[in-house]
């Protein structure tokens, strides 16, 4: 039997080591391996995933390294949305014209810069000290900013720049914040803070100033509002595998970073006031959001501007930190990633078919191309909250934690935005699908995939919302409670 | 640290953002990191921030060349304008700075004016990369930030942190290795390295 520190620190060093691997095979077989060694990489994040959700309340904490029910939850979505982005991955490599590198390099950089970010991905939920845990998403910036502006072309350029830019001044933002936590640690080093120690350590002066500068900075990577004007710009223009892991695993490992932030910190600046401040970013992410969703808007972006509009949902559920608010935050997670990433996997064909979906709305798929018009019709049902969607579920139960948690004006806001989004979701399902076709949709490369990932994600998502009923009042939620302090 | 080099380093800071010159604005940080070096080794009381100090080094040098490299590689036929005077950016940056350090309460470093220069110099930082259009600029307004960083690091209340400055350090080399690509391709792409040229996505 592998302990769990064993197997936390396999899940990062895997794909580590496939980034060796990438570089020094032939090129004829960097895709191959590429491929092939996607799999033990997924396999051992959903090990170490069921393992921490095996023994809820005792987690592995250390000074470097955690596992809990929070971070198992994260390796393992993001164990399995890399999966799926490495094997769609080279569809989109086929058809791009241009590339940020040559193109006898291009598929070589490519996976060997995908699998460095899918490692640095898995070792952000563990890492146990607020100073690994920066490092580790500063290093997640560099990585992913090259794969944003990959195919080189001008739109994609400005994408990369600005989310390279906005990101990196805001992590610059969060670091000041861990300084003045680090001021007031008598002994210094970064040992003192680790999660656990940190809110032993930190003094009360200096520890809303640092929280609201940490949030501040990490907001500005999440993509909360009003700090997100690089994330439909990077999800839109990326290849669809990597806005795929940007949606569904680095805007959420970086917000597990605040939410522990802010776990760690309560018991000093008080549980309120640092809820209060998850809470108002939640509600301004939601009410930026929803007039988007109500706009005609090309595919992708109206994914980054879904993207938007869940990551506040899910500060929301954080912020109740209610039992049934909780619950929901972790079925939100996983039904989020998994209908994200389906949708922007159906953006490869669909750009092949209808390369204007880059700019203007895909209207009428369902009847020109089946498997296309219902990958993303799952996608965008589910993410609408459509029941039986486990995002309903998760909405209810964060709605109805926000009453729990005595905060009734923010839960009926809520409320109120979450039906406005779902309004102008569910039209744009009506348009995407049913809406008037434009012309035939010839079947393309990777349609083939995409409906084996469209049936799976539909199994998943199903089997999500029935587990999502039965969240409540389990260990589970007792454990994302407590967190890891 | 003593208050006359505290605030030189704000003044080199202000600089940046008001200098017309690429080269001029590499040196004026790079002047700024040297600086804090030579504060870092001649301050040092154990191999822990000799090491911090060795590591803050390092990188001003190679961030120097790293960035003289760029200049040299992406010549213009006419410096890219900034959409705003020298005058009114440098009113602006200082204002931000104010405003910074009137918000922020004691923050817990050695000295109050170690604190407001810590700020002041994000503040420039912030300022430079929304103020200039020059992309080049823009990279040397996270410079900047991170030269703050270095410094509130220096003047912990235990000493140097051997980790912040490490971080510090490996985080802007790799962040301005990515955007050295970026500026490459975009001079390369737009005929110069000017962000007014990426203003396409919008809604």
């Amino acid at each position: 039997m592998i302990s769990r520190a064993t197997l936390a620190i396999a899940v990062p060093a895997a794909p580590a080591l496939v980034v060796v691997l990438v570089v020094l095979v032939p090129g004829r077989l960097v895709t191959l391996v590429a491929r092939i060694a996607a799999v033990p990489t997924a396999v051992l994040a959903v090990m170490l995933a069921i393992e921490a959700m095996r023994a809820p309340g005792d987690p592995v904490v250390g000074d470097w390294l955690v596992v809990d029910v929070a971070g198992g939850l994260l390796v393992g979505v993001i164990g399995l949305v890399g999966l799926a982005s490495v094997l769609v991955s080279q569809t989109s490599l086929d058809r791009a014209r241009t590339s940020l590198v040559s193109p006898e390099r291009r598929d070589r950089v490519y996976y060997a810069v995908l699998y460095a970010f899918w490692a640095i991905l898995l070792a952000v939920p563990l890492a146990g000290n607020l100073g690994g845990a920066w490092l580790l998403v500063a290093a997640t910036t560099a990585a992913s900013a090259l794969l944003v502006g990959f195919s080189g072309t001008g739109r994609a350029l400005e994408a990369g720049w600005k989310y390279l830019v906005l990101t990196s001044l805001g992590l610059g933002v969060a670091l000041l914040g861990i300084v003045v936590l680090a001021a007031g640690v008598p002994d210094g080093g970064l040992g003192a803070l680790s999660w656990r120690a940190l809110s032993g350590h930190a003094s009360s002066d200096g520890a809303l100033v640092a929280y609201l500068l940490l949030l501040a900075g990490l907001a500005a990577k999440i993509g909360w509002a009003p700090v997100h004007n690089w994330l439909p710009d990077a999800h839109s223009e990326a290849p669809p595998a990597v806005s795929a892991l940007l949606s569904a695993a680095l805007l959420p490992a970086v917000l597990l970073v605040a939410w522990r932030s802010e776990q760690t910190l309560a018991p000093v600046i008080g549980a309120r006031t640092a809820e209060t401040v998850l809470v108002a970013f939640g509600l301004a992410s939601l009410a930026v959001a929803i007039p988007f969703l109500w706009r005609s808007l090309p595919w992708k972006r109206l994914l980054a501007y879904s993207s938007l509009e869940h990551m506040g949902v899910i500060a929301l559920g954080i912020g109740f930190a209610s039992p049934l608010a909780l619950a929901g935050v972790a079925v939100h997670i996983v039904g989020h990633a998994i209908a994200k990433a389906l949708g922007f996997y159906a953006a490869g064909p669909l750009l092949a078919v209808e390369p204007h979906a880059a700019d203007r709305p895909a209207t009428g798929l369902a009847r020109g191309n089946p498997v296309l018009g219902t990958s993303m019709g799952v996608s965008l049902a589910a993410l609408a909250g459509l029941p039986p969607s486990p995002l309903f579920v998760s909405e209810v139960l964060i709605v109805a934690g926000g009453f729990q948690a005595g905060r009734p004006w923010a839960a009926a806001a809520t409320a109120l935005l979450l039906a406005l989004g779902f309004l102008g979701l569910a039209h744009a399902l009506l348009e995407t699908t049913g809406g008037r076709r434009r012309r035939r949709v010839a079947d393309v490369a990777g349609l083939g995939t995409l409906g084996a990932l469209a049936s799976v994600s539909v199994v998943l998502l199903l089997a999500l919302a029935a587990a999502a009923v039965w969240l409540p009042g389990s260990d589970l939620v007792d454990a994302l409670a407590k967190g890891v302090s | 640290m003593s208050g006359g080099l505290v605030w030189t380093l704000v003044a080199l800071g202000l600089a940046v953002v008001v200098v017309r010159r690429r080269s001029v604005a590499v040196a004026l940080v790079t002047v700024q990191a040297l600086a804090l070096t030579a504060f870092a080794l001649h301050d040092a009381a154990d191999t822990d921030e000799l090491v911090a100090a060795g590591a803050l080094g390092l990188r001003a040098l190679l961030l120097a060349s790293l960035l003289l490299v760029l200049v040299a590689r992406t010549r213009e036929t006419r410096p890219v304008r900034a959409r705003i005077s020298p005058l009114a950016r440098g009113g602006a940056a200082i204002a931000f700075a104010l405003a910074l350090t009137w918000l922020v309460p004691e923050i817990g470093l050695a000295s109050r004016d170690a604190e407001r220069a810590v700020l002041a110099l994000v503040a420039f930082g912030i300022a430079t990369a929304a103020l200039r259009r020059a992309t080049l600029f823009q990279i040397l307004g996270i410079v900047l930030v991170e030269n703050g960083l270095a410094l509130s690091a220096l003047e912990l209340p235990g000493g140097a942190s051997l980790a912040i400055e490490l971080g510090v350090a490996l985080d802007l080399l790799l962040v301005a290795l990515v955007a050295s690509v970026f500026h490459e391709r975009i001079f390369a792409e737009f005929g110069a390295g000017d962000t007014a040229a990426l203003r396409t996505l919008r809604d």
